[in-house]
């Protein structure tokens, strides 16, 4: 179990990408299966790889910011696997696994492999912490990929196109409520990572919150975006149609995005590279 | 083995021709028994369509009726004059009969290549004739045969997946991808021509309910209503009905259109942005084609659809070839399977020429061996058996080998006389 690398399961998922993709350029009817087994393969060597670091690191993943990301991948692959099963003609996969395969990416490339500094009074909240605010992330990306979706199928509507052959998409109105349902979701989800972030930081900094941290100053941000596109996909009709929605998601995910960049490249209590590099030797020795 | 199809379809007999020779249900019915009265040896199938009457003989045993026996049939039935009758028929025979048969149930031989309701067709000919008990074994596996040919051309092309109708086009290719369901959507029909009535089709087979008729003849919306389970409303009623109408089909004859953007623009402001899907079937149009630049709205004219009519008609045709190569493959092992039947009795004698000196020498070996329990003689047995069958592996698929490229004679007539088969075997 310790042989397997990001290679193995980021390898397996760029297979079952480049199948979806071949949709555009033949049909099979034994794709799907291939397909489905190339992304459960990966599956497989991806959560033995998440559980082999899990028993053998110090620190659960979702304290460290590298795992973090591998969960969140895992996460959107078993998303996908069941968009692939439920719904075998969509092309669901050419818009998800990218995403996977980007935080894979950034997991190996650019994310800390070390835990966050922590309590050990703090472990229930900073997991409940940790579990918020990765749901609400794959949330967010799912709302990124219908949204991406229904503007694809909006366009090709308006412009009299055919459906794309082995390409097919959903119907507006399946998208629609998708990207309102990923919305109202994660709102709830930032809120309880916000609500568990500030109890954590209390406990970390002897009562006093972090308020200036940038990345929380980011999440911040995107919790007020996403109340106010709830509310406004909620109580104001015009903005119910699924283009605006389609919007709202897309902006969101740029909130994820800022949010996201600054916890990679900012040395705060949330890791990142800067931190990590600026650790002092004595512990490095103690990771040792 | 013989095989024939004699009849005639739109690619050789105009509809004055096939219009007298068509049987509805019970008359076809009632053909497979006279025919079964007049030919009780040969099988038979009666296909009969708008497009084409064909009538699928066998015989396993002796000829099948020729061509004149079957127009001369077929006449008789209809009172009408053989030879008029004949010369509009074609005959196929074997292999060309199994290939027309395949070719017909995946429908590459009907009018609109890829249309689908043709394999229905052809299983309600062949339930038909089951039902009759007029077929056997040659039928049945010809008609079987090309239920599963239908089903690989479906499955391994797309030649069925591309709508060329009009209103399929519009309900499958553009409206299913704006509406997740019909059930629950309010559908608006302005006017009541013939397209409107075959959209309604399409709309009602994905669920939608109860449409709104409007039309400036109120009789005539209360008659399209009436037959679709909806409600007609009075033709002042247009605008309220726009606003809550979720699809709408128009095919009025007015002169210039009736919606115009500016009565859209009222219009639009009671719908709080719901996505219309407008099907503008109507020359001249009857939406002004600027309404389709407005958000969320659906706007298609009958270019439109026949456009994408035409390019799916095309894409149909791209799969032709795949279709074809899998109708030839089929009837290539249609034709191995039906060869290698007929070596089955031969085998069998075979298996029981071989089966007399087993005996004989087993019996000869129990008198000398008295003292073998029961258990021990079922295990000798049971190795003679091995070893016959293992004897006969090899003849047998020899004879597969061969039949898969003609009718193993030569092998067939060295078996006869190596092992002194029967010539009848």
């Amino acid at each position: 179990m310790s042989g397997v690398t990001t290679i193995c399961f980021a390898g397996s998922y760029a297979v079952a990408l480049l199948l979806e993709l071949s949709r555009l350029v033949f049909r099979s009817g034994a794709r799907r299966v291939v397909m489905i087994g190339f992304a459960a393969a990966g599956l497989v060597a991806h959560s033995a790889f998440l559980y082999y670091r899990a028993v053998n690191r110090p620190g659960s993943p979702l304290s460290i910011q590298q795992e973090w990301y591998l969960l969140a991948a895992w996460l959107l692959v078993i998303v996908y696997l069941y968009l692939a099963a439920c719904h075998p003609r969509q092309a669901f996969g050419v818009f998800l696994l990218p995403l996977v395969l980007a935080l894979v990416g950034v997991a190996t490339f650019a994310a800390a492999p070390e835990p966050f500094p922590r309590a050990a009074a703090s472990r229930v909240w900073g997991a409940v912490h940790g579990t918020s605010i990765l749901l609400a992330t794959v949330v967010v990306l799912f709302g990124l990929v219908t949204g991406l979706m229904y503007l694809a199928q909006a366009q090709r509507l308006k412009k009299k196109r055919p459906p794309l052959r082995g390409l097919a998409l959903p119907s507006l109105e399946w998208l629609s409520l998708a990207n309102g349902h990923a919305i109202t979701l994660s709102v709830v989800l930032v809120a309880v990572g916000l609500f568990s972030g500030s109890i954590l930081s209390g406990l970390s900094h002897g009562g006093r919150m972090s308020a200036n941290d940038p990345v929380v100053l980011g999440t911040l941000a995107m919790f007020f975006w996403l109340l106010a596109a709830a509310a406004v996909n909620r109580f104001y009709r015009p903005a119910q149609t699924g283009r605006k929605v389609a919007y709202l998601t897309l902006v969101s995910f740029v909130f994820l995005a800022v949010a996201l960049g600054l916890a990679l490249g900012l040395g705060t209590s949330h890791g990142g590279w800067n931190q990590w590099r600026q650790r002092p030797p004595a512990m490095e020795g103690e990771r040792r | 083995m013989r095989l024939r199809v004699v009849g005639c379809s739109h690619h050789n007999a105009p509809i004055e021709i096939r219009e007298p020779l068509a049987f509805d249900r019970q008359q076809a019915r009632d053909a497979i028994d006279a025919w079964r009265t007049r030919y009780s040896d040969v099988e038979a199938v009666l296909l009969s369509t708008c497009n084409r009457v064909e009538l699928y003989l066998a015989a396993e045993s002796g000829e099948v009726p020729c061509k004149n026996a079957v127009a001369a049939f077929l006449a008789d039935f209809h009172d009408l004059c053989p030879d008029e009758t004949r010369e509009h028929l074609v005959d196929l025979t074997d292999r060309d009969a199994i290939v027309h048969l395949f070719r017909v149930a995946c429908s590459l031989d009907s009018m609109v290549v890829g249309e689908p309701q043709i394999l229905a067709q052809v299983k309600q000919a062949y339930e038909a004739a089951v039902e009759r008990d007029s077929v056997g074994t040659l039928l049945h596996e010809a008609f079987q045969g090309a239920i599963r040919v239908a089903r690989r051309v479906d499955s391994e092309t797309d030649i069925h997946r591309h709508h060329v109708s009009v209103p399929s086009v519009a309900v499958a290719d553009f409206g299913k991808r704006i509406f997740q369901r019909f059930d629950d959507k309010k559908v608006l029909v302005i006017g009541a021509g013939e397209m409107a009535d075959q959209t309604l089709r399409y709309l009602q087979h994905e669920g939608s309910r109860e449409p709104a008729v409007l039309n400036r003849n109120p009789s005539k919306a209360e008659e399209l209503a009436r037959r679709w389970q909806g409600k007609a409303l009075a033709w002042d009623r247009l605008d309220e009905a726009l606003a809550a109408a979720d699809v709408v089909v128009s095919t009025t004859g007015a002169n210039e259109p009736i919606v115009t953007l500016a009565r859209f623009h009222e219009i639009e402001k009671t719908r709080r942005s719901r996505p219309l899907f407008i099907l503008d079937l109507a020359v001249p149009r009857d939406f002004e084609p600027a309404i389709g630049d407005r958000p969320d709205v659906y706007l298609y004219c009958i270019d439109n659809l026949e456009a994408a009519c035409e390019r799916n008609l095309l894409a149909r045709w791209r799969h032709l070839p795949a279709a074809e190569r899998i109708v030839q493959q089929e009837a290539d092992d249609y034709f191995a399977d039906a060869r290698h039947r007929a070596t089955g009795p031969m085998i069998e004698s075979l298996r029981r020429g071989w089966q007399a000196p087993k005996q004989a020498e087993l019996e000869r070996l129990y008198k000398k061996l008295p003292q073998l329990d029961d258990q021990s003689r079922q295990e000798i047995d049971q190795a003679f058996d091995r070893l016959l069958n293992k004897l006969l592996h090899g003849p047998m698929e020899s004879l597969r080998r061969e039949a898969r490229h003609g009718i193993p004679s030569a092998l067939t007539d060295a078996l006869v006389k190596l092992f002194h088969l029967k010539e009848k075997d």
